[in-house]
Parts: C-alpha cells; sequence; structure tokens
C-alpha cells in the first residue's frame, strides 16, 4: 500500500531537482526547458496522487490540460530557440550581456 | 507490499534519471535520461490507477515532445565546453538551494496530515471500470469551455512555430503542394506512338 | 442551461472565431502593409468591445459548471482591455510599417492575447485562470520572438520564456497544493472548505506562497523581476508597448481572482507576502530605474515600481482598496500606453528613439508633444492634477484607512524618490539643445491619437471620480 505523503515527496524532490537544475544550467538553454519539463512532470505527480487518494477525477483532467499545454509551450520554446541559435550561433544565455545596466 | 517494491523500484528510477538530466555533459544523453524518467513516471501513474494519463504521457512525450528536443538538438550545432563554463561555479549554490528546498518542502508534504481519512477515499473499482470513459465524460462535459481553450492554445502554438521557424530564403528547397495537387496527367505523362517490337524481330 | 452559458460567454466565442478569421484573411493577402488584416483585426476588437458593452452583466452570472464567470469587475476590464489593445495595435502597425517589420502573426497573436487576457478576467476556476494566463503568454513569447533577425529581441525571447515558464511550474505546483487540500478548482468552493476547517492552514500558506511566486513572477514583482528589464529593452518597442499596457490589467485580474475570491479566508497570510514584495518592488524600481539611460529600461523599472503600488491596494483588504488597486492598474495602463507611444513616434526607419538623449531638446523639435510627455511624466511620477496622482492617493487613502499608515509612509517617500527621474525627462526635453534637428514624421492619426492620449491623463485628472465610480462599481458589484 502506497501512501499520500511517500508520493507527494517524490513529487518534491522532483521539484527540488528541476529547480536546482534551472539554477545549475543557466547557460545552456536547452537544458533549461528539460529542466521546465521535470517541474512540470512533479506537479502532474502531485495532481494524479491528489486525485488517486481523494478519489476525485478532476485532478486528473487538470493533469490532462497541463500535458497539452507543456506540449504548445515546448513547441514554441524550441521554435525561439532556433530563432536564437540562427542570431547567434549559440544557445548560451549569458552572452547577453550587452543589456546588463 | 508488491505495490510498495514497484513504486521505491520506479521512484528511484525516477529520481536517478530526473539528477542524470541536470548533470550530464551532452544535451543529448539529458534527453535521453528524461525519456527514461517519464517512462519510470509513467509506471507510477499506472499504479495510481490514472491508466489514460499514463499512456498518454509516454504517446505524447516520449513520442511527440522529446522527439522534438533531440531534434533540435540534433539540428544546432552546439559547442557543448561553452555552454558547460557556469556549472561548477553554480554547483555550490545549487545544491545549497535544493538542500533548503527539499528540507522545507518535506517536512510540509511528509505531515501526517496527509494521512487522514479525507486521503483514504480511494475509489474501489470493478474489472469493467474504464478511466478512460470516466475521464472522457467529464472533459466533454463539465470541462467543455477549457477544452476549447486548451484547443486556442494549440492554435497559437502552431502559428507561433511555423512563423517563427519558417525559412522562406533561396537556400532551402521546398516542394509547393498547391502545385503537386492540381497537376493534371497530360503534365507529367505523355504516351509516344511507337512502333511494336516483338521477340522475333532479330530471326 | 448550454445556451445560456454561450450567451455569457458570447464576447469570447466571437472573439475566437474573428481571430481565426483575421488568420485565414491574413493567409490570403499579399498586400505587403498587411491594411487588411489589419483593419479586420480592429473591426474585431471594436465588435468585441461592443458586445461587452450590449452584455453588461446587471448581477454576477456563472457558466460552464463554475469555471467562467461574468460579474461588473470583469467586464469593466474587458472594455479596458479592448480599448487600450485598440490604440497598441494602432501605433504598433506604425512602427512596424516604419521598421519594415511587418507581419500579420502579430495582429492574429495579439488577438489571441487579448482572448486570453479576457478568460483570465473572467476566470472562476483555478484551470480557467491557468489555460488563459498560458494563452496569454504564449502569444507574448511569440510576438517578442517575431523580430527573425534581431539578435537581441529572440535573445528577450528565450529569457521571457524560460522564466515565464518557471513562473508558470511554480504557479502549479500551488495549484496543486491547494487541489489536494480542498479537492476543489472552483475558486468560490475553495474559499468555502477553507472558511468551514481551517485547520490545515499552514498546508494551504504552502500552496498559497507558491502560487503568489508565480503571481509576483507573472507581474514581475520584485524579486521576481529580472526578466522585466531586458524584455522591455530587447522586445521591439510595439511588443513592449502591448506587454506593459493590457496584459498588467490581466494580471490584476488573475490576482484579484486568486486572492480575493478563492483565498480571501487566508488574508492575513497573503498580507504580510505582499508586504515584502510591495516594499522590494518599490525601493528596486525606483532606486535603480534613477541609473538608467535607456528610455525602455527605465521605463520597465518604473513598472516595478507601479507593481509594488498595486500590491498596497490588495495589501488594505477591503473591496475600496480593491477598486483603488484597480484605479491604479489602468491608469497605469493608460500611461505607459503613451510613454511607449511617444519612443515609437520619434523613431524611424533603422532608429530606434530609445535612449533619454534622444528625448534632448524635444520642445525646439516639437513644442505640442514635448507638452504630451510632459502630462505622461508629470502623472507617472504622481504630480497632481494628473491621473497618476490620484491613482497613488486612492490606493494611499485606503492603505491608511486599513491602518497600515508605516507601510503608507514608505511607499510615499520611494515615490519622492522615483519623481527624479520623471523630471530629468522634462529637464532634457525643455532645458537642453536637440542633438539633431529632424522633423518628427508621422501619420496624422498617429499624432491625432496620441494627443487624445496624452489628454485623456489630463482630463480623468481633472475628474478622477468618473473613473473612480466606475471601479468602485466594478469591485462591489
Amino acid at each position: 500500500m502506497i501512501t499520500l505523503p511517500e508520493v507527494l515527496s517524490l513529487g518534491a524532490l522532483l521539484f527540488c531537482i528541476s529547480v536546482a537544475g534551472i539554477f545549475l544550467n543557466r547557460k545552456n538553454v536547452i537544458i533549461l526547458l528539460m529542466c521546465i519539463e521535470l517541474m512540470l512532470l512533479s506537479v502532474n505527480m502531485n495532481f494524479i496522487a491528489f486525485s488517486h487518494f481523494l478519489g476525485d477525477i478532476h485532478g486528473q483532467i487538470f493533469v490532462f490540460f497541463i500535458l497539452t499545454v507543456a506540449a504548445a509551450e515546448s513547441a514554441i520554446g524550441l521554435a525561439i530557440l532556433v530563432v536564437m541559435f540562427r542570431n547567434k550561433d549559440t544557445i548560451n544565455v549569458d552572452s547577453l550581456d550587452s543589456m546588463k545596466g | 507490499m508488491i505495490e510498495q517494491i514497484v513504486f521505491y523500484l520506479f521512484g528511484g528510477i525516477l529520481l536517478l534519471s530526473a539528477s542524470m538530466v541536470v548533470v550530464m555533459r551532452n544535451p543529448i544523453h539529458s534527453a535521453l535520461f528524461l525519456v527514461l524518467s517519464f517512462f519510470a513516471s509513467s509506471a507510477i501513474w499506472l499504479l495510481l490507477q490514472a491508466e489514460f494519463l499514463a499512456i498518454a504521457l509516454v504517446l505524447v512525450y516520449v513520442g511527440a515532445v522529446m522527439v522534438l528536443f533531440l531534434f533540435v538538438v540534433m539540428m544546432l550545432d552546439i559547442n557543448i565546453a561553452t555552454v558547460r563554463a557556469g556549472f561548477a561555479r553554480f554547483l555550490p549554490v545549487g545544491i545549497t538551494v535544493a538542500v533548503l528546498m527539499v528540507t522545507a518542502m518535506g517536512l510540509v508534504v511528509g505531515a501526517d496530515y496527509f494521512m487522514s481519512d479525507t486521503y483514504m477515499a480511494i475509489k474501489s473499482v470493478g474489472s469493467d471500470y474504464s478511466n478512460t470513459k470516466e475521464l472522457g465524460i467529464t472533459l466533454y462535459t463539465e470541462y467543455l469551455f477549457q477544452f476549447e481553450v486548451a484547443g486556442a492554445i494549440l492554435l497559437v502554438a502552431i502559428i507561433a512555430a511555423i512563423s517563427l521557424s519558417m525559412n522562406k530564403s533561396k537556400i532551402t528547397k521546398s516542394k509547393n503542394p498547391q502545385d503537386q495537387v492540381f497537376v493534371k496527367k497530360q503534365d507529367r505523362l505523355r504516351v509516344v506512338k511507337m512502333q511494336s517490337e516483338t521477340k522475333g524481330t532479330e530471326s | 442551461m448550454m445556451n445560456a452559458d454561450l450567451i455569457i460567454a458570447i464576447p469570447e466565442i466571437t472573439l475566437l472565431a474573428l481571430a481565426c478569421l483575421v488568420l485565414m484573411v491574413d493567409a490570403f493577402s499579399k498586400d505587403p502593409l498587411h491594411l487588411l488584416t489589419y483593419w479586420t483585426t480592429q473591426a474585431s476588437l471594436l465588435v468585441v468591445l461592443a458586445l461587452v458593452l450590449y452584455y453588461f452583466p446587471e448581477n454576477v452570472q456563472v457558466a460552464f459548471n463554475g469555471s467562467f464567470v461574468s460579474d461588473s469587475m470583469s467586464a469593466i476590464l474587458k472594455i479596458f482591455m479592448c480599448g487600450i489593445s485598440f490604440v497598441v495595435f494602432l501605433y504598433s502597425h506604425e512602427y512596424l510599417k516604419e521598421h519594415k517589420c511587418l507581419k500579420g502573426e502579430y495582429f492574429v497573436l495579439g488577438l489571441f492575447a487579448v482572448l486570453g487576457m479576457m478568460i483570465m478576467a473572467s476566470a472562476y476556476s483555478l484551470l480557467s485562470v491557468y489555460l488563459g494566463l498560458e494563452l496569454l503568454s504564449l502569444s507574448l513569447y511569440a510576438m517578442v520572438a517575431m523580430q527573425r533577425d534581431s539578435s537581441s529581441a529572440s535573445e528577450a525571447a528565450m529569457k521571457y520564456f524560460v522564466l515565464g515558464a518557471l513562473a508558470s511550474g511554480m504557479l502549479l505546483y500551488g495549484i496543486s497544493m491547494i487541489y489536494g487540500l480542498t479537492g476543489s478548482l472552483q475558486l468560490v468552493t475553495i474559499a468555502d472548505k477553507i472558511n468551514l476547517d481551517d485547520t490545515n492552514r499552514m498546508f494551504l500558506v504552502y500552496g498559497m506562497i507558491f502560487m503568489i511566486i508565480g503571481i509576483a513572477f507573472k507581474l514581475g514583482a520584485a524579486p521576481f523581476h529580472m526578466w522585466v528589464p531586458d524584455v522591455y529593452q530587447g522586445a521591439p518597442t510595439s511588443v513592449t508597448l502591448f506587454i506593459s499596457t493590457a496584459p498588467k490589467l490581466a494580471a490584476f485580474a488573475m490576482s484579484m481572482r486568486v486572492l480575493v475570491d478563492g483565498l480571501m479566508p487566508l488574508v492575513e497570510d497573503w498580507q504580510s507576502i505582499l508586504m515584502i514584495l510591495s516594499v522590494l518592488s518599490m525601493a528596486t524600481g525606483n532606486i535603480i530605474a534613477i541609473a538608467q539611460t535607456n528610455i525602455k529600461r527605465m521605463l520597465a523599472y518604473s513598472t516595478i515600481a507601479h507593481v509594488g503600488f498595486l500590491f498596497l491596494g490588495m495589501i488594505s483588504g477591503t473591496s475600496s482598496g480593491f477598486s483603488g488597486s484597480m484605479f491604479y492598474i489602468i491608469s497605469y495602463a493608460l500611461m505607459s500606453m503613451g510613454a511607449f507611444g511617444m519612443i515609437i513616434l520619434l523613431g524611424r526607419n533603422g532608429f530606434e528613439a530609445d535612449m533619454l538623449d534622444d528625448f534632448k531638446g524635444l520642445s525646439e523639435r516639437s513644442p505640442w508633444f514635448a507638452f504630451i510627455m510632459l502630462c505622461l511624466m508629470f502623472s507617472m511620477a504622481g504630480v497632481p492634477p494628473f491621473l497618476g496622482f490620484w491613482s497613488k492617493w486612492f490606493v494611499l487613502k485606503e492603505l491608511v484607512a486599513s491602518g497600515f499608515v508605516e507601510l503608507a509612509g514608505i511607499a510615499v517617500i520611494f515615490s519622492i524618490i522615483g519623481v527624479y527621474y520623471y523630471l530629468r525627462i522634462i529637464k532634457l526635453m525643455y532645458f537642453d539643445k536637440p542633438e539633431s534637428m529632424t522633423a518628427i514624421k508621422s501619420s496624422k492619426q498617429m499624432r491625432a491619437v496620441l494627443s487624445l492620449n496624452g489628454l485623456l491623463i489630463l482630463a480623468l485628472g481633472l475628474s478622477p471620480n468618473i473613473l473612480m465610480s466606475l471601479c468602485l462599481t466594478a469591485i462591489a458589484g
């Protein structure tokens, strides 16, 4: 028998890994995008856990929508990445030092 | 008992592969580890009786989104050395943030409150129960409005992705579907009258 | 029952249909100026505006199983969203034509963004809030990157995207906790559940903190503001103009829906969080703005400061305080529209008038537009009798009435610091020699609308009660 705190802790750990990943890979946009996918996965884990333990289908519906939006989001993110790579020949975000101040 | 073993096995795989996504040097390895973590969480979702979403996760993410990621990674010629430059510098900060967050979040979500009776309402369902059917009925009745908005979001994604990445320069060659559709038989096929040749001519 | 639901949402449904129509019109028109696309877009906005007015709700109407609400707050915000977007598209068309980067997708995505804002204003469940927000944000990310040959625009788009997606993730984590604790996604049911039983208050606050971080990211409140200056500066001025106006109304609507409609029982907890965010925003915004030489960047920091002020009205926790916040955000959107319109007016092909020095000696080049800019800057600084003064006044009055006297004092100090950098622009315009005497060239309609925009700030400032009574009915009804 799995308990709710176990699943929620798994979600929280996954969330922390993705936040740490965003901190560590600030220069590599493609891994940043993957970390965002991980973060959404952890949120989905939470929703499904609650949905299961509350016996309520609405949490699963929310996950359905998150999956849809996340797919749209990564399509746009990758399109922006391609545009940026064409302009700068790098996917390094820190090279935007021209805009400091 | 067997459920717990499966949960811890896949949970372990999930956390391990998620960490690998973050620390891998090569973006392709990261992407493949991300696929592994999607598979692992899909298994956990099956345990939690979210069958449709578990399958959808594999189909949508592994089948479409990750292929898109891999496609972009391979299309762009990324210099791994420069993008990794900040990693070691941010490592102490990153680990500190992660440890702090894990402690804080663990204290909250690990609390006994989540073991109370409210969270014991797990549905016991018969073998003729279909998760997909229930999800579908709710989605197309109660969530009609949101369903339409999600459609608009996908349309925006299509418009944005096409207008951002379509390259109309002369370097690329592309086919024109309109020309292909409107082509007539006589444009492509020419019937030539020829003298018929028979096998016995050389004799 | 279904038909009644459809009538409540008729402005949104029409806008979706018209946006698809504009998309088709643009796909089949070969006009390099995209005039047909432009005019259909503007006509669509006017049609939707008329529909909102025609179906103005007399009481609170809920549709689609409690996920959509039409009340006077949403209707008034929608009217301003459509009206402001109309003027924004007019300015943008001018800009895009002048800089030769006109694309039909700008208007299509703009309409979808307006649709997203309207959904956010009417959202009554956490799922609608999220979907409306994503519809708006995804359109905005793409609009920022739309100028494909500009490396600063694509880099700004990337930053905006990554931080925006991070904010959505935070917001979603918060939503998942609130859902788990209350078992519902409907804002009203959530409020009822918390009122009935708040033994799990600590867990609710934990979820709420994540949601507030997400909202603060989207609004650009310090310490989650790092994307604002880069995006404002890197994006084409037409897009900066759009981001800084109508979406701010939507962000206000989102915070009202989530914090007031849904989490009002936790008011003491979110008041203290907003207080920290507000003071930090006013401090960062007003102090860093002084050091800027780029006017777009300076206005970005001024936005951060204004968001801090916006929170002040919400902190007071009364319905008149919320009206004050609404007044504040509407007047901010009007002023920001004028200020960025001015940058567009002064720019010409291949030249962006986005440095402070470009405003030097404007009074000699064009006394009239120097006067309009003077109105806008005085208003942003909060000098009476302009609109900006009244917005600050109403917010501070409510804050003092709720007993937050120290906080009001801090706000006054920071807005006095803020006056400095607005006055610097006025000094540059009136007391410095112009660097070049090139005449301002722009179309008659641009000049006329921009003049009206500036005069509106003055006129509303002379009789602020019209707008204020509108905001009071919006929150009360």
